[in-house]
């Protein structure tokens, strides 16, 4: 497995204190590969000479701004790139993402969060490809494999339909965290989803003959009335 | 356009009546004044026959009364008798140039006209005929002639004259109407468009050249001035946006800093609380900085909506969710009572969240010993408008504050000072209920017992789908 830490990283921004915080913060994590950059032309130097892994990026910037730096940059890089900006309005934030930024971070941020990030941007592009994999988790004495859509327990495998299945990756993904049965049907049936409440209680309803040991007195996916659904995992993976 | 029509109907109408009321008037005039002196009592005709009805014959001589003698003196008439052989058999005062005898062809004449330019007047007698005569030009004679058919046919052809009199009169005034109309068309549409703000340059020529001229300059300013209020709305948005920009970069030091001493295990733990109000206290600052900055967009109309189609329901539910999965304190409570729906609003979805959102954690501001919050939603009376309340059962809000507690705070509207929060929650959220074409009602109990929070929007008026 490559080592994340070993990633080179390019911070780009005309505030000289921020740059020295971010770095800072980058090498208390472990990151040690650090260029910085206070403009956009020399910016553009570092990623032809040293070839950055990843980049930060602000989006107001002395000879320039952020988002056609990042054009320029996608000419000869294909490198991932988190935007780190004090413009906060929607239309800069679309703007950043639509032009292919892995990422937006509104200042001021928390370090812990701009490190989490990064981490996230970093893994999804350059672990190995069975990282990207969905979790396997264990509800008491059940196994289940959200990348085959399979539960396993007491010597018998049960497959999950593909709604049962969207159900349950939402319901995991937001583990320990009530989700609205809005939600629930959105990431069901998409955005037109109205309508399909009752459906829903019969899926959740199925998904619990498989999971529960007694479905009527469900211990791990439960209703929080008048809301939606919650799921408990003790212990993942 | 509809009302250049109804100004030229309006202006019709208004002339058939006048030229109705002048006919009638006319008419009326014309009994009045025109045929009283002709209707003089008693005419001619009664005179004539009165003399032929009071005359007594006694033995071979005639008399009349006194009333009979009077009425010819008050005429100056004269009187004869002409017996069945020609002769004059009676006479009252007789002029002297009155032949005495007649013949056929005599009679026959001065009984259509004149006798002797006498205007005379006759009647039957058993004895003869009653002649009257009046002084000399005192009456002009005419004979009158008419066809039974014409005489028929007269109250047709006074009706045929009356509607086409009508007619006239219609046309008239429409010919009239629509040439004035045809001036003040661009007036009325310059005035129109002058309501609606746009441009207006009007040809100033015609009747009308000052008053298109006025509308001309008056839309110059009008558009002047909203031109001006634009700029400085847009200013002052802009020097907020600018400011709120500047203050991001020191406190993501702030915050950076505060935060990485609160997490270093190697420094005291006293340093690290304290390290951990600053960040707080950076954290406050950084919402207050955005909260300022989405309300001056919303004041000078300059926040950009993504509308779509909400379903309000949908929104308590995720801002219930949120507050239970963020940990809320068990001195609150949140309860849901949405029973309609189905219906659908037109609004941005980040925006109303953060509305309902400002509510319940207005509510809790309010009420730090706790208190039950309602969320729900409601279709009103008739139909066209959609409510979100959020009812909490806690303190209330005195009366006097509710007035301006929807103003910015440090405004002149907004007296009293600000006891907890930043005091920007309720503006914001008067502001996007605004931005979404509804209104923002709060009411707290007589006795000061919880407040009634009630967001108005109206519904877009299409059969849902479902």
């Amino acid at each position: 497995m490559v080592n994340l830490k070993d990633k080179k990283i390019l911070i780009v921004d005309d505030e000289p204190e921020i740059r020295k915080m971010i770095e800072s913060f980058l090498r208390k994590e472990g990151f040690f590969r650090i260029y910085n950059a206070t403009d956009c032309g020399s910016a553009l130097s570092i990623c032809q000479t040293d070839k950055p892994d990843i980049a930060i990026l602000d989006v107001m910037l002395p000879d320039g701004d952020g988002f056609s730096l990042l054009s320029s940059i996608r000419q000869i890089s294909e490198m991932p790139v988190l935007f780190l900006s004090a413009r906060g309005e929607d239309e800069d934030r679309l703007l950043g993402l639509g032009l292919g930024a892995d990422d937006y971070i509104v200042k001021p941020f928390l370090p812990r969060e701009l490190v989490l990030r990064l981490m996230a941007i970093l893994k999804r592009v350059y672990s190995s490809p069975i990282s990207e994999q969905l979790s396997v988790f264990q509800l008491g004495e059940q196994t289940i494999n959200l990348e085959s859509a399979v539960v396993y327990g007491n010597q018998k495998e049960l497959p999950l339909t593909a709604k049962e299945h969207a159900i349950l990756v939402k319901l995991y993904e937001n583990q320990g965290r009530i989700v609205t049965s809005d939600a629930l049907c959105q990431a069901v049936w998409g955005d037109d989803s109205y309508g399909y409440e009752n459906t829903l209680m019969v899926h959740i309803r199925r998904v619990r003959e498989k999971i529960e040991v007694d479905p009527s007195k469900p211990l791990y996916l439960l209703t929080v009335r008048g809301l939606g659904y919650k799921l408990l995992v003790k212990g993942t993976r | 356009m509809e009302g250049v029509i109804r100004i030229l109907r309006r202006f019709v109408a208004a002339t058939i009546i006048i030229s109705i009321f002048l006919l009638i008037f006319n008419l009326v005039m014309l009994c009045v004044l025109v045929f009283t002196e002709n209707n003089q009592s008693p005419s001619p005709e009664n005179v004539v026959k009165q003399v032929a009805q009071s005359m007594d014959k006694q033995g071979d001589s005639y008399r009349l009364n006194e009333n009979t003698v009077k009425l010819l003196q008050q005429n100056n008439a004269w009187a004869m008798l002409i017996g069945e052989d020609g002769h004059v058999r009676w006479n009252y005062h007789l002029p002297n140039d009155v032949p005495q005898s007649y013949n056929l062809v005599e009679v026959a004449k001065f009984s259509r006209y004149y006798l002797m330019e006498y205007p005379v007047y006759t009647w039957e007698h058993q004895d003869g005929l009653i002649v009257v005569g009046y002084p000399k030009k005192s009456h002009w004679r005419y004979q009158f002639d008419y066809l039974s058919d014409w005489l028929e046919s007269l109250p047709l052809r006074l009706i045929l004259l009356l509607i086409s009199n009508a007619i006239l009169a219609l046309l008239i005034s429409i010919m009239i109407g629509t040439r004035l109309i045809r001036k003040i068309r661009p007036l009325v549409d310059g005035v129109h468009s002058l309501a609606k703000k746009e441009v207006v340059q009007l040809d100033a020529d015609g009747i009308f050249d000052d008053l298109a001229q006025s509308i001309n300059s008056t839309s110059t300013m009008l558009q002047n001035k909203t031109d001006a209020l634009k700029a400085r709305d847009e200013a002052r948005s802009n020097w907020i946006a600018g400011i709120s920009h500047d203050i991001r970069t020191p406190l993501s030091l702030v915050l950076g800093y505060a935060s990485e001493m609160e997490e270093n295990s190697d420094l005291p733990d006293e340093q690290r609380h304290q390290a951990s109000i600053i960040r707080r206290q950076g954290e406050k600052l950084r919402s207050l900085v955005s909260d300022l900055n989405l309300v001056s967009m919303l004041e000078y109309e300059m926040q950009p909506l993504h509308l779509k189609n909400i379903r309000l329901s949908v929104l308590a539910r995720q801002v219930a969710t949120d507050f239970l999965n963020n940990g809320i304190d068990d001195r609150y409570a949140i309860d849901l009572k949405l029973p309609t729906e189905a219906i659908h609003i037109i609004g941005d979805e980040k925006l109303l969240l953060r509305a309902i959102n400002n509510l319940v954690q207005n509510s809790m501001h309010h009420n730090p010993e706790g208190c039950k919050i309602v969320l729900e939603t409601a279709l009103s009376e008739e139909g066209s408008k959609y409510h979100f309340i959020v009812t909490d059962n806690g303190q209330g809000i005195p009366q006097e504050q509710l007035k301006n507690i929807t103003e910015l705070p440090y405004s002149p509207k907004r007296k009293g000072t600000i006891k907890q929060g930043h005091g920007l929650g309720l503006p914001m959220v008067a502001r996007i209920v605004q931005a979404h074409k509804g209104r923002l009602i709060l009411e707290s109990g007589e006795d000061q017992s919880g407040l009634t929070a009630v967001m108005e929007f109206p519904i877009k008026h299409q059969n849902d789908e479902h």
